[in-house]
């Protein structure tokens, strides 16, 4: 479902070319559950952003459901995340002046759905992660992981091939994390694809497959070599 | 997502910045509220002074303006136009009245009062054609005239004047030496340019027994059609200069003429004070374009977050931008009812025709929705060309 090819991702600073991604190639599959990791500087958000069509590749080729996207248009690309992907943030980034309902509205208001039609599905949406009672709640009328669950809520309710968490419990206490990892893998079960972004052993533990990103490169996992991390 | 969806939303942007969104409408209330009162104040004065000076715009007034030679002569009369002439004129085709009157000042007592006021000799078409309207008594009637009654209608002023506004009906004044009874009041004129004059006005007939006077001074003809006016009053000229074998000494004003100076006047101030006006709302769209920046910037996470969503430039374009324009629509139209209520006050007092157009107010509409989208399309294009990655890690 996922194919990067060669991908490489280089930055100018002043005069100076900063290559941040040096060329990785990797697939993943329909319905896995992949978790990347790497240290800070290793180039991992600028994949997750590639991946999650928030940036374009310097050069290399990018199939999402065999479409080629790294020469996509801006347009083009806003239409593969409103449709394709649903995002979930270490932020949360609920928009704090409306109601958890009319966030998770938010994707179909852009995808152009019939406010009934949107609210019918919001409403599932927001039942699926557990807050059916909540949904006249603004964000802060809700604890982090009510917050959490919101956004996950929003991510999933255009039905995207492909669900992208960035540290999706950074911000939350072990055992609300604990909670939304286990909502993940419920989701995965059901059939999304999830890859998530993190820098947390524990949170790398819930996904089939784990990715190793170090200077802008595939990596071994660190621990099955002995490890030098932790 | 549609246009409904946008106003919707910037409707609630900007209830959810009150304050804000208030002062950032002013500069486009103060704008076109002013430029409202400005052309309303200017159209009805200009309609209030072409109808003071011409009148209906059916009579016009005959003068005598001797030349110098004429003058040399001795042929110079004080009332120059004779009870033929007037005959004569109102033999003219479609010349519906004649109005004739001579007037002099004179002294009026009643007991010991006393005041200086005008007298005015006048034939039975002046007070109709005049628009002088009886309040309290009579009018004078036909057998006035033909009689030489010694009746007299006053003014409003010379009632307050001599009677200290008690009714004069029936009173007995004296004019010169010779006494007068009073049978009615005017009414109280109106308008900017109304001076309440103290004045009495007797039948022409009675003022030839009582004061000596042979002629008319003045006379005026009024028309059956406003478009006649000016070939009539040339034909009343020939005919008088032919009777008095004058060469130019009886005249008209064209009072189109002056009419449609007085319009060019206003209207040269009217865009003048207007384009003043206009600035003003100018400077109010440069606040709204400062005050949608900063919204911008306010709301960088805000862009980030809808754009991960999938919403596309344009669509972030056509958010910010009817923000800006609901924020300048809603101000015009506050402006358009401040200013027309303005207006409307100004008129009652200053008793003008108050005169706001439906013209003006689309036209301020349109000019606020239009400064909307002028001043709103830079901070649009800011926002709508922000990266998300950055707009989303932006504290």
């Amino acid at each position: 479902m996922i194919q990067l090819e060669d991908i490489t991702k280089s930055y100018s600073l002043g005069k100076e070319a900063v290559n941040v991604l040096r060329g990785i190639s990797l697939e993943i599959k329909s319905g896995e559950f992949v978790a990347i990791m790497g240290p800070s500087g290793s180039g991992k958000s600028t994949l997750m952003n590639i991946i999650g069509c928030l940036d374009r590749p310097t050069t290399g080729s990018y199939y999402l459901n065999e479409e080629d996207v790294s020469q996509h248009k801006d347009q083009e690309l806003a239409k593969v995340r409103n449709q394709s992907i649903g995002f979930v943030f270490q932020q949360f980034q609920l928009l704090p002046r409306l109601t958890a309902l009319k966030n998770v509205e938010l994707p179909m208001v852009y995808a152009g759905a019939s406010k009934k039609e949107r609210e019918e599905r919001a409403r599932d949406a927001l039942a699926k992660v557990g807050l059916q009672d909540r949904v006249a709640h603004l964000p802060n009328e809700l604890s982090g992981g009510q917050k959490q669950r919101v956004a996950i809520a929003r991510a999933l309710v255009n039905d995207p091939s492909l669900i992208l968490a960035d540290e999706p419990t950074g911000a939350l206490d072990t055992e609300t994390s604990v909670a939304i990892m286990d909502l993940f893998v419920q989701l995965n079960q059901e059939g999304t694809t999830i890859v998530v972004v993190t820098h947390e052993p524990e949170v790398a533990e819930y996904a089939n497959r784990v990715i190793y990103v170090r200077d802008g490169l595939l990596g071994q996992n660190p621990l099955e070599k002995g490890g030098q991390t932790q | 997502m549609s246009l409904w969806e946008n106003i919707k939303m910037a409707l609630m942007s900007v209830r959810a910045h009150k304050m804000r969104s208030i002062l950032t409408m002013l500069g486009i209330i103060i704008g076109v509220a002013a430029v409202i009162v400005v052309v309303a104040i200017g159209q009805g004065g200009e309609a209030m002074l072409k109808s003071q000076i011409a009148g209906d715009g059916n009579s016009i007034e005959v003068f005598y303006q001797p030349s110098e030679e004429e003058m040399q002569q001795g042929k110079w009369e004080e009332n120059p136009f004779t009870q033929e002439d007037i005959r004569q004129l109102e033999g003219i085709e479609k010349v519906s009245n004649v109005v004739a009157s001579s007037s002099e000042f004179s002294t009026a007592r009643l007991r010991d009062e006393e005041a200086e006021t005008s007298i005015t000799g006048i034939n039975e078409a002046y007070l109709d054609v005049n628009q002088l309207k009886v309040e309290e008594g009579r009018s004078f009637t036909s057998a006035d005239f033909l009689g030489g009654r010694r009746v007299a209608v006053v003014s409003a002023a010379m009632q307050e004047e001599l009677f200290e506004g008690e009714s004069p009906i029936g009173e007995i004044i004296r004019i010169g030496v010779q006494p007068v009874e009073v049978i009615g009041v005017l009414e109280k004129p109106t308008g900017l340019f109304a001076f309440g004059s103290v004045e009495a006005y007797i039948p022409w007939t009675s003022m030839r027994n009582m004061l000596g006077t042979s002629n008319y001074s003045q006379v005026t003809l009024q028309v059956q059609n406003a478009d006649d006016i000016q070939p009539i009053g040339d034909r009343a000229t020939t005919v008088l200069n032919q009777l008095h074998d004058t060469e130019d000494s009886y005249q008209v004003i064209n009072m189109e003429e002056i009419a449609q100076g007085i319009g060019q006047v206003t209207t040269i101030m009217t865009t003048i004070i207007g384009s003043i006006a206009g600035i003003s709302l100018l400077v109010g769209g440069i606040g709204v374009m400062n005050i949608m920046l900063v919204s911008v910037t306010e709301r960088t996470r805000e862009i980030g977050i809808r754009k991960s969503l999938g919403a596309t430039r344009q669509q972030i374009l056509l958010q910010f931008l009817v923000e800006s324009i609901i924020l300048t629509l809603i101000g015009g139209i506050i402006g358009i009812v401040l200013g027309a209520g303005t207006a409307y006050l100004v008129s009652f007092f200053a008793d003008w025709p108050s005169l706001i157009s439906w013209q003006v107010v689309l036209g301020a509409v349109l000019f606020s929705m239009l400064i909307g989208i002028a001043f709103g399309l830079l901070p649009a294009n800011k926002a709508s060309r922000l990266d998300p990655i950055d707009s989303l890690r932006y504290e």
